[in-house]
């Protein structure tokens, strides 16, 4: 899976419909990804991310002959029920017709929950297990308790869009999406439908975007998971700057809305904080992560999982 | 709505008394539920006690178009109550029938996942104390 690198030409001509407004080179991407980085290489490897992936059909299932494992390379940013079809079709090929009802997939007993991006349910479920990730497939026992029914494409989509609308809602009271036209949207949807980094980001640039006047969005659009919990996720509204004007980090919004997860007991961290596969220093700006290091939902979905001890 | 005999977790509030309540905590529920709505970021962190999270929020319900408007529009609704209990309940009450859709609104701007809690949503998009939620028996904003 190559990545194409195309540059924006300086003069800001041609070079595909991207143009971002500033090549910044700022400390936030070098410190993550340990190297000199412009921010637009942030954007990318998020985008790109994949996680090496083993389904493999439930015992139970009735085949006709035995099913082969299928392995696939997934996108971190997208959804299950958007990238199997090549997993249903290898599978279907070994029942017969009438047991073949609504894909679903669970990890170690855990259904998974097609609208959550895949990203997220790595990180929460299998980030310190050895990779493949092992998924097992179902096509019987539909667990209606704990998941969405996907009948069509078209659910993702509206399941997509409303993240979209819930974070610019959060972000902009509503005000960049809804000035959008309808096509607009639709692009939004077909970029990550059809993996195209270039066609996305063409619309969502906007939707990073903020009045001069203000130093960042009006609240954060975050949402954090613990495996360990009841409760499905916390989200809050979080101002990304403080009233003195000092940009909110990523530590100060742990500590506001979950503090029990990074205050160490006896001074050694229990916890990682991860997202995107990655730990993020607690220093950094809030307002920067929300901006390169959303899903395509336009949400941050931060993952506080167990430190392993190795 | 009362279920199996538990206190109900969607009760009537305000108007329309000659509505009996399912309980009589429903009144009790509804008096007690004044939470501060926009809680400013980096306040002095206090987490919220347990108690907290069983407190009902307060939803006012409002009809869109031609859908069927409900006689009583406020209700106090535990925080854990997901988007599609809330729908069940409005079908219910407006006796559609459980093939028929209905969609639900927050801000007049997005459709929220059938398994969000209302007590997320009072959070982030509540606002003089309740949080205003439009239904629909047809797409209103897609």
């Amino acid at each position: 899976m190559g990545r194409r690198r195309e540059r924006a030409s300086p003069s800001g001509h041609g070079a595909g419909q991207f143009q971002p407004k500033k090549r910044t080179r700022s400390t936030c991407a070098s410190l993550l990804l340990g190297r000199m980085t412009d921010d637009k290489d942030v954007l990318r490897d998020v985008w790109f991310g994949r996680i090496p992936t083993c389904f493999t059909l439930y015992q139970d299932e009735i085949t006709e002959r035995e099913a082969e494992p299928y392995y696939l390379l997934l996108p971190r940013i997208s959804y299950l029920t958007l990238v199997t079809d090549k997993v249903k079709k290898h599978f279907q090929k070994v029942m017969r017709q009438e047991e073949i009802n609504e894909i679903w997939f669970e990890y170690e007993g855990t259904p998974l929950k097609w609208h959550y991006p895949i990203g997220l349910l790595f990180d929460l479920h299998a980030s310190n297990t050895a990779l493949p990730w092992n998924i097992t497939v179902h096509f019987k026992n539909f667990p209606e308790k704990d998941l969405l029914h996907c009948h069509s494409k078209d659910v993702i989509e509206a399941h997509f869009m409303a993240c979209i609308k819930e974070a610019d809602a959060l972000k902009h009271k509503s005000q960049v999406i809804n000035e959008m036209q309808k096509k607009d949207h639709k692009q939004l949807w077909m970029g990550l439908q059809n993996d195209k980094f270039e066609q996305f980001w063409a619309i969502n640039r906007k939707l990073m975007e903020y009045p001069p006047e203000d130093n960042g969005f009006r609240y954060i659009p975050f949402r954090i998971y613990q495996a360990t919990t009841e409760r499905p996720f916390i989200q809050k509204l979080f101002r990304p700057i403080a009233s003195g004007g000092q940009l909110h980090t990523l530590g100060d919004l742990l500590k506001d809305v979950c503090p029990s997860a990074i205050t160490p007991e006896d001074g050694e961290k229990k916890t990682q904080i991860m997202i995107h596969g990655i730990e993020p220093m607690l220093e950094t700006p809030i307002q920067w992560l929300s901006e390169h290091m959303s899903y395509p939902d336009n949400f941050l979905h931060i993952s506080i999982i167990p430190r392993p001890t190795d | 709505m009362a279920e199996d005999g538990e206190q109900a977790a969607v009760s009537p509030q305000g108007e329309a008394g000659e509505e009996a309540a399912e309980t009589g905590a429903a009144a009790a529920a509804a008096a007690g539920s004044a939470e501060p709505v926009l809680p400013a970021a980096g306040s002095p962190g206090t987490e919220e006690p347990a108690g907290d999270a069983r407190k009902k929020i307060d939803v006012l319900l409002k009809a869109v178009g031609d859908t069927p408007i409900m006689r009583t529009k406020k209700w106090a609704v535990e925080r854990t109550r997901t988007i599609q209990g809330l729908v069940d309940f409005i079908k219910k009450f407006l006796k559609l029938m459980a093939s028929e859709q209905l969609f639900i609104y927050v801000n007049q701007s997005f459709a929220p996942s059938p398994d969000q809690e209302v007590g997320t949503l009072y959070e982030c998009f509540g606002s003089d104390g309740k949080l205003v939620l439009h239904y629909c028996k047809t797409q209103a904003w897609g």
